[in-house]
């Protein structure tokens, strides 16, 4: 496939050369500099607009691929969808309030945390020249997300009350929380809450969209076009258009990124990744924490003998986590201290890292009776390195004197049935990127199904006074607390954080600066 | 006239067959371990959401209603929306369907000719011929699909880089944008089809040889290509179309293993996508649909039969 270049496009660079040329690069560069982290960075590519299609190679979803990102669960819907719409917006460690915010000001929170107040960036246009307004963000809150079946809208749902969420005026959102919580900005500014305009129910091609880019072509399951969208409120993309491929087999995205067919691979397999290594003409580009996949094994404590919190911690000793990281990840990724969530402002602070002691973990095993205990780990292929790493557990596992065998399920069954998903006495699982204590607080507290008999109502509410907390440090002290008890009494083994192991060709700048890696939005991208 | 009135009872009896089928598709989707809740709505939600969801699409509904539901719905053309993203079942069997037809039809236009020319050559001759080809068609009848295509994966598009690894196709274009990518799938679709397909014809061939009708021709001289034209093949042409149909049929469950290996974007990948998933409307529609042109199939088989079958007594 060579790179298109339409005539709209060679037109529209062959001005933005003759403009470059007549008033110098200044000017050019003038209208992406209005937005917190916007300001270009010096080097190759980023200082102008370097025009070009960018072409990027996702798994997909097949032909149930839907415009609709409410619904749609590959994560090529949300990657397209946040190409295509304005956020309200991202998680940034370095912005005011710890985000970057995309269509809103900023949000204000009431002092007794029970109403958020969402400020409206003026001046934002739909593509239509329609102009953004407090309906299009309640509309997608209230009527759309609410409705969405999606863990990450329920996450909102979980939090707000989005039947009671009204407009005050043209530039106001006011949204009731539905008990006290500090960090809800956190939640409405992940990067996956997209506007669109008021009313809207069906998605499709030419659609009113405030995004970065355009869609001019949308075919489910083989990708999708785009073009810039030169109204886009506070930076305009440096590329003329985007191109987004579905390609599920890992080494065939790899394939078409070595032979120059695409600009961008995304979540390659570890051993696809390796082989990336010795190529000239690419280079790796992992997501960077807090964007990292989380892999676990969860020990159901409704079963024995994981009930004895000394067997827990023996199975959390006995695992080798740099060897995991070592041989199944080739040193791409990071070791993990049994929580989920590493990288996020409520990640537990101070927490020992758990040393691998498979002496200690005998001796603990003696202690509780279970030294010899049968057990089946249950996996399967439904992330990269998910299988591997549990065949090097049960190794593991062996080493400390428990009977332990790998049960793999195909691809797609592991959660397929649930309960009894469930009910098993030790399963693999991975967590997606989201901050520890509205994860908690959504699928570990209250005795959920994914708890796996984890059931303490002391961390629950100490969980619930730290996210209602506003003084910064008294919360981070809560949360750890909470976090330690999971630490030393939970049920989940956490040996190892995966990056989405992406590779783009050299030159290509500017994926990583949209943040949210973990579905990249292209806004800032600029090709070689 | 007798050949309208036997194809309306064909068509009557695949109408039936189709309606009990898609019942026990239903039935077998049903049976599955888990339903299309996780995939819907996350692998975290909690016992409540889960509720919610289930009865959203309807999976607390009992089966039989279920399915006369579906079955009402399917009769005026509606076979309703997926559970995963909501797409139209119709739609997306309308854009993967011709795909994969595509794919059938290439197989068979490598595999037909082939196969007749194989059956041909080994039911006549016998020997040492015949039991190679029969021996090697036999083994390739019993290696499954994914291991010939990994065979031709490794040596024609990881060692000799001559094909690409998987079918992509270009954006708003259709597989025939890419004509090498169809290489891989036709080619390991033919291995499977050439196996069924040469063994049924080959025992055509030698059956219809054996007839006294042949026999006769063989006795006043005729020998090689001039009996295999004139008296063979007139004779063996009702059995080699049937031994096609059921050869087509077989290929239907091939597709299946075979776009999935290769990534290619036909109704199969989407039947495997659908399973995994446990989106129920969409198996329930693909397979209905499948089956249709399964059904189809072997009543234009039939069909053809009949008519060369009434040739066929014209000649003796």
């Amino acid at each position: 496939m060579s790179r298109q270049i339409d005539r709209r496009a060679f037109l529209r660079r062959g001005a933005a050369a003759a403009a470059a040329l007549a008033v110098g690069p200044g000017l050019l560069t003038a209208c992406s500099t209005d937005e917190p982290g916007a300001n270009p960075k010096s080097g190759s590519g980023s200082s102008a607009r370097s025009g070009g299609t960018f072409r990027a190679a996702f798994v997909g979803g097949g032909a149930s691929e839907t415009l609709d990102f409410f619904n749609g669960p590959s994560a090529l819907d949300l990657v397209r969808a946040r190409a295509w719409h304005g956020t309200l917006g991202n998680l940034d460690p370095r912005g005011p309030d710890g985000v970057r915010y995309g269509v809103l000001k900023g949000i204000d929170i009431s002092d007794d945390l029970s109403t958020y107040t969402l400020h409206v960036r003026p001046g934002v246009r739909f593509t239509d020249g329609s102009e953004l307004t407090s309906a299009d963000i309640l509309h997608s809150l209230s009527a759309l997300a609410a409705k969405s079946k999606l863990p990450v809208y329920r996450l909102a749902a979980a939090n707000f009350d989005l039947a009671r969420a009204k407009a005050d005026g043209g530039l106001k959102v006011v949204l009731p929380t539905l008990r006290p919580i500090a960090d809800g900005r956190m939640i409405l500014c992940q990067g996956n809450f997209l506007v669109v305009k008021d009313g809207t129910r069906k998605f499709a091609q030419g659609m009113p969209s405030c995004g970065p880019f355009r869609l001019t072509e949308f075919t489910a399951g083989q990708g999708s076009a785009f073009e810039r969208y030169d109204d886009h409120y506070g930076h305009v993309p440096l590329l003329d258009g985007l191109e987004l491929r579905s390609i599920a087999d890992s080494t065939a995205r790899a394939g078409a990124l070595t032979s120059g067919e695409i600009d961008f691979a995304h979540d390659l397999s570890p051993v696809t990744a390796r082989t990336l290594a010795d190529n000239a003409k690419v280079e790796p580009a992992p997501t960077k924490s807090p964007y990292l996949v989380g892999l676990s094994f969860q020990m159901n404590m409704s079963a024995k003998p994981f009930d004895d919190p000394r067997v827990r911690e023996a199975f959390k000793l006995a695992v080798d986590r740099k060897t995991m990281v070592r041989t199944v990840f080739y040193g791409n990724a990071e070791v993990g201290n049994d929580l989920p969530s590493i990288g996020f402002p409520d990640y537990a602070q101070g927490v020992p890292q758990r040393a691998h002691d498979p002496e200690r973990a005998r001796e603990l095993l003696k202690k509780a009776r279970a030294d010899g205990m049968k057990v089946t780990l249950t996996t399967g292929p439904e992330t990269p390195g998910m299988v591997e790493m549990a065949a090097l557990f049960v190794e593991d596992l062996k080493k400390v004197g428990v009977q332990a065998s790998v049960r793999e399920l195909p691809a797609g069954q592991l959660y397929a049935d649930f309960p009894a998903y469930a009910a098993l006495p030790l399963a693999a699982s991975y967590q997606m990127p989201v901050p520890a204590l509205s994860t908690y607080q959504m699928s570990t507290a209250g005795g959920s199904p994914s708890a796996f008999g984890w059931k303490d109502s002391e961390t629950d509410a100490l969980v619930a006074k730290a996210r209602a907390e506003r003084d910064p440090a008294r919360a981070k002290e809560l949360s750890t607390r909470a976090q330690r008890t999971r630490w030393t009494q939970g049920n989940q083994v956490l040996p190892v954080f995966k990056p989405n192991l992406n590779a783009q060709a050299k030159g290509v700048d500017g994926v990583r600066d949209d943040l949210f890696e973990q579905f990249p939005g292209f806004s800032r991208a600029s090709l070689a | 006239m007798r050949l309208l009135a036997f194809a309306f009872r064909r068509l009557a009896g695949a109408a039936v067959l189709l309606v009990l089928l898609s019942a026990v598709v239903f039935a077998a989707t049903t049976v599955l371990p888990g339903d299309a809740v996780s995939a819907v709505a996350g692998v975290d939600a909690s016992a409540a959401q889960r509720a919610e969801v289930r009865a959203e699409l309807g999976l607390d509904r009992p089966v039989t209603e279920r399915y006369t539901d579906w079955a009402a719905g399917a009769v005026r053309g509606d076979l309703g929306r997926g559970f995963v993203g909501e797409r139209s079942v119709t739609e997306v069997i309308a854009t993967r369907l011709p795909n994969s037809l595509l794919l059938a039809a290439l197989t068979l236009a490598v595999t037909a000719p082939l196969a007749v020319l194989l059956g041909l050559w080994t039911g006549l001759r016998g020997g040492v011929a015949d039991r190679v080809v029969s021996t090697s068609a036999q083994i390739l009848a019993a290696v499954p699909e994914f291991v010939i295509a990994a065979l031709l994966v490794a040596v024609l598009a990881v060692w000799l880089e001559a094909l690409p690894r998987v079918s992509v196709i270009p954006l708003g274009g259709t597989p025939l944008d890419v004509p090498h990518a169809l290489v891989l799938p036709v080619l390991t679709l033919s291995a499977v089809g050439l196996a069924v397909a040469t063994r049924l014809l080959r025992v055509s061939v030698a059956d219809t040889a054996a007839t006294p009708h042949c026999e006769a021709a063989r006795l006043n001289g005729v020998r090689g290509v001039r009996l295999a034209v004139r008296h063979i093949l007139p004779n063996a042409a009702g059995p080699a179309v049937q031994a096609l149909t059921l050869t087509t049929g077989a290929l239907v469950g091939s597709a299946v293993v075979v776009e999935n290996v290769f990534d290619y974007p036909g109704i199969g990948r989407e039947l495997q996508l659908a399973v995994a998933a446990r989106d129920v409307p969409m198996v329930q529609g693909i397979a209905t649909a499948l089956i249709a042109v399964m059904l189809a199939v072997l009543l234009l088989g039939d069909l053809c039969t009949r008519l060369l079958g009434a040739g066929e007594g014209h000649r003796r």
